[in-house]
């Protein structure tokens, strides 16, 4: 019946990344990871994914659906305590919204569950503001964040608008694709969890890593932040190295229109906004509207996160584990940083994922479908790169910050006052324009 | 599974296998024929029905996630598992939004339907394709029956003082099980739960079913070898398939017609069973008595193909359907069986009639009613005081030694 599968092959998955990994689809899911949250959202996102699978898709969203909740309690006794907490609780915030959400994004439901239970999501060294925990999943398609519970009040207000953006933009968008977001308790304690497709590649490590807000004040990584394995560089620390993205014309352009809609304000209301991203998509002008949505729904500090994968360099990275063998062990941060790390597996891919396509990727290549966010050097670039580019942090609320720096009062240096005079709309357009420049 | 542009298929699918599923609830024709559903909706006419519906799904799904053990441990008889669903304004179609459910020692569970060649598929299957039927049967105190929609399973609701007698007997139960290798005539128990809707605690025991999912019955028995009391009311007697007893067993000269063999092997298993119930101080157990008339059968089935189409039957707690089986149910063996056949791993409890009989019939006996203590009993038995014409005196007077041997002679005697 239910077959015995060792824990040999989800151990050897977060700890080795030789090149002959070679993972075992499992038929029995025992949710064994280091942590009793971790097993609970394997367990949470297993369950959620068989509910919805029966309850039938409806023909549109509702209401109801924006404000709706699954809750679920588990009390065990003396019985499956070897991978779970005896105790727990689940809740999964409007689920039906979430599914609609993960079909606008082409992500079937059956390949999340997977990604996220077949093997324990791993930590990442990434830090979000203030100090947010970031796991990936073990294929590192998609990232779980940490957030606060102002964050899911943030989420619910903006939801139904996202949403709507979402729909009409065809999933076309810089924006950070949430696909989940759940709340679990362990031991007492809460824990809430957004789960959104990586930027990154789930194949081609990153490099080199910068979080870009087009503001210039304490835009460096610090000391301690430049010692990890792939630190989060800043606006000044691009600036001064010189660094570009060079993604051509074209891509330039259908970029920086995805941008805009996602990031700025317009004097239209949104009726009109509503036509102009018709217009805008028209012409493939997709990214304009990115950015006014952002503005408009009030929200700003978000950042560009950018990623570049340097293909000559990784080719090196290759040759070099074939000819160190299979000793080799690397950290894994999960968000594609290090050396080897964030790869799963160096092409060819393993044949016995059916989540990696048949076909075998050349370096630098990538399957756009999955690799969402990846955009190819142009030819006559310096560098054959490839770069990874989204929007990330969109939760922080104008009137929220409002609040907390009054509270404050005090301002310190000039970041405290520049911060707190800047609106949304100054902030779309100034990391507009920021963005537009550094794209060549 | 849900990808874009099938989410109509999906709804489509989901109506026309609700209406499959109503249809497959009510009427007993013939052409049945039970489309698989891939999506679960745990429809029934009862909340109770949705709930039991989903904590089997849960529970056998679960369950294919915790390792089967080499051997069961003492805490596994001790053991169980609760879940809260709590939900708003979500998945409020088939099921309530509050709801709990509780297993009782799963592991025990699982591994006695696996002794008793159950997989934990099929199980989950029958139990969840489609809701339950209601079954007019009643046992003792009124209790309720269901029955799997295939009718292989029945439901049973219980009272918490027989979950706490068969938290007692589990380990010498299983132990028991272990060593006739699930060859017996006690009812194999499958599934033990605790469900709670709108704050309401109801216990439910699952067991094979002890007649055929596909013979019907046309005269059923509850022979305990008493002879106080044992008939069949009227009311009774007014039902599609009456209960009946001891005394219209005797006085209608009722008999049961198997070969030498057959009878050997059953008396055998009957005596162990037997043995094993005193031990425990187990009694007021029944040996039910079904019987299946092969040509009387034959003769319904040309009858309902003539009505076939304007007909609803009512669902009487015996066969579903009849012979040759829909062939898209998959636990149907899948060769069509003749009249008065039957597939022994399914109908365990099945015995043809021997040659020499007057009818070809084909009889299902096994002991029913098992969490009767004797202790429970008396303590009873005292509290009322009082002791009503000679039948308090007499149930008060004897105990499980001796009803185990009453019992026993009774069943050798009718079956000669």
């Amino acid at each position: 019946m239910s077959s015995n599968c060792t824990s040999a092959a989800p151990v050897s998955a977060s700890k080795t990344k030789t090149k002959k990994k070679h993972f075992i689809g499992q038929k029995v899911k025992l949710f064994r990871a280091s942590e009793p949250i971790l097993s609970v959202l394997m367990w949470g996102v297993n369950h959620t994914i068989n509910e919805l699978s029966n309850v039938p898709v409806p023909v549109m969203l509702m209401p109801d659906d924006f404000k709706a909740y699954s809750k679920i309690k588990v009390d065990n006794h003396l019985f499956n305590k070897e991978n779970l907490p005896s105790r727990f609780k689940f809740k999964e915030y409007c689920p039906m919204v979430f599914r609609n959400l993960r079909e606008r994004f082409c992500i079937d439901d059956q390949d999340y569950q997977n990604s996220l239970t077949r093997s324990a999501p791993l930590n990442s060294d990434s830090q979000g503001r203030f100090g947010n925990r970031f796991l990936s999943s073990y294929d590192h398609r998609f990232v779980i964040k940490t957030v606060s519970s102002e964050d899911i009040a943030e989420m619910h207000n903006i939801l139904k608008k996202y949403h709507q953006f979402i729909v009409e933009c065809h999933g076309n968008t810089l924006l950070p694709q949430f696909l989940g977001m759940y709340r679990l308790t362990v031991d007492g304690v809460e824990t809430y969890m957004v789960v959104t497709r990586n930027v990154f590649s789930h194949r081609l490590t990153v490099h080199r890593k910068y979080d870009l807000k087009g503001s210039t004040v304490s835009r460096e990584a610090s000391d301690k932040e430049k010692a990890k394995e792939l630190p989060t560089f800043k606006d000044n620390d691009f600036l001064n190295e010189g660094q570009k993205l060079q993604i051509g014309d074209d891509n330039k352009k259908y970029f920086l229109e995805k941008l805009k809609r996602d990031v700025e304000v317009t004097d239209t209301c949104f009726v009109l906004l509503f036509f102009l991203i018709c217009m805008c998509f028209v012409f493939y002008n997709v990214v304009f509207v990115c950015v006014q949505f952002l503005a408009t729904l009030k929200i700003m500090d978000y950042s560009l996160l950018v990623g570049i994968h340097d293909v000559d360099r990784a080719e090196q990275e290759e040759m070099d584990v074939e000819g160190g063998g299979d000793e080799e062990e690397y950290e894994n941060d999960g968000m594609g940083g290090g050396a080897l790390t964030g790869s799963f597996g160096t092409p060819p891919d393993s044949p016995g994922n059916p989540l990696n396509c048949g076909g075998f990727f050349g370096p630098g290549e990538f399957d756009p479908s999955v690799d969402v966010y990846a955009i190819k050097s142009h030819d006559s670039a310096v560098k054959k790169e490839v770069y990874f580019m989204a929007i990330i942090d969109i939760l922080t609320h104008y009137d929220a910050k409002k609040k907390a720096a009054h509270a404050a009062k005090t301002v310190k240096h000039g970041a405290g006052a520049e911060i707190s005079t800047v609106n949304p709309e100054q902030y779309s357009k100034r990391f507009y324009e920021f963005m537009s420049n550094i794209l060549s | 599974m849900m990808r874009a542009g099938r989410s109509e298929n999906l709804v489509i699918m989901a109506s026309a296998s609700s209406i499959a599923a109503s249809i497959a609830s009510k009427t007993k024709t013939k052409k049945k024929h039970f489309v698989a559903q891939k999506v679960k909706l745990f429809r029934a006419s009862d909340p109770l029905l949705s709930v039991l519906m989903w904590g089997v799904n849960h529970s056998i799904n679960e369950l294919s996630h915790v390792q089967i053990p080499i051997m069961l441990m003492p805490d596994d008889f001790k053991a169980y598992s609760k879940i809260k669903v709590d939900n708003h304004l979500f998945n409020k179609e088939n099921m309530p939004s509050h709801f709990k459910f509780k297993e009782y020692c799963p592991l025990v569970f699982r591994n006695l339907r696996e002794r008793f060649g159950i997989d934990d598929q099929d199980f989950l299957n029958s139990l969840t394709r489609s809701a339950p039927l209601n079954s007019e049967a009643q046992g003792r105190s009124g209790a309720r029956f269901h029955t799997s929609y295939d009718k292989r399973y029945v439901i049973k609701t219980i009272s918490s003082e027989d979950v706490a007698e068969m938290h007692n007997i589990l380990k010498k139960y299983h132990q028991f099980i272990v060593e006739c290798h699930g060859n017996t005539l006690l009812p194999q128990f499958l599934g033990m739960y605790r469900l709670t809707v709108d704050g309401d605690e109801t216990y439910m025991i699952v067991t094979r079913n002890v007649f055929s999912h596909r013979l019907s019955v046309y005269k059923k028995y509850d022979l305990k070898g008493s002879t106080v009391a044992r008939e069949a009311s009227d009311k009774e007697k007014a039902k599609e398939l009456p209960t009946y007893k001891d005394n219209d067993f005797i006085n209608d000269g009722q008999k049961i017609y198997i070969d030498g063999e057959n009878k050997k092997m059953f008396l055998e298993k009957l005596r162990k069973d037997v043995e094993f119930l005193a031990q425990l101080k187990l009694m007021d157990y029944s040996l039910l008595v079904g019987i299946h008339d092969v040509e009387r059968a034959e003769q319904e089935e040309v009858e309902s193909e003539d009505n076939e189409a304007e007909e609803e039957g009512e669902s009487d707690g015996g066969g579903i359907g009849t012979p040759p089986d829909s062939p898209s149910n998959t636990l149907d063996s899948t060769k069509p069986l003749s009249p008065g056949e039957f597939d022994p791993a399914i109908d365990v409890y099945a015995i043809k009639s021997n040659d020499s009989a007057p009818r070809k019939e084909v009889y299902f006996m096994a002991v029913i009613d098992i969490l009767q203590h004797y202790d429970a009993k008396k303590k009873a038995a005292h509290a009322a005081k009082t002791v009503k014409h000679g039948a308090g005196a007499e149930i008060s007077t004897v105990n499980p030694e001796q009803y185990s041997k009453r019992f026993y002679d009774f069943i050798t005697t009718i079956l000669s």
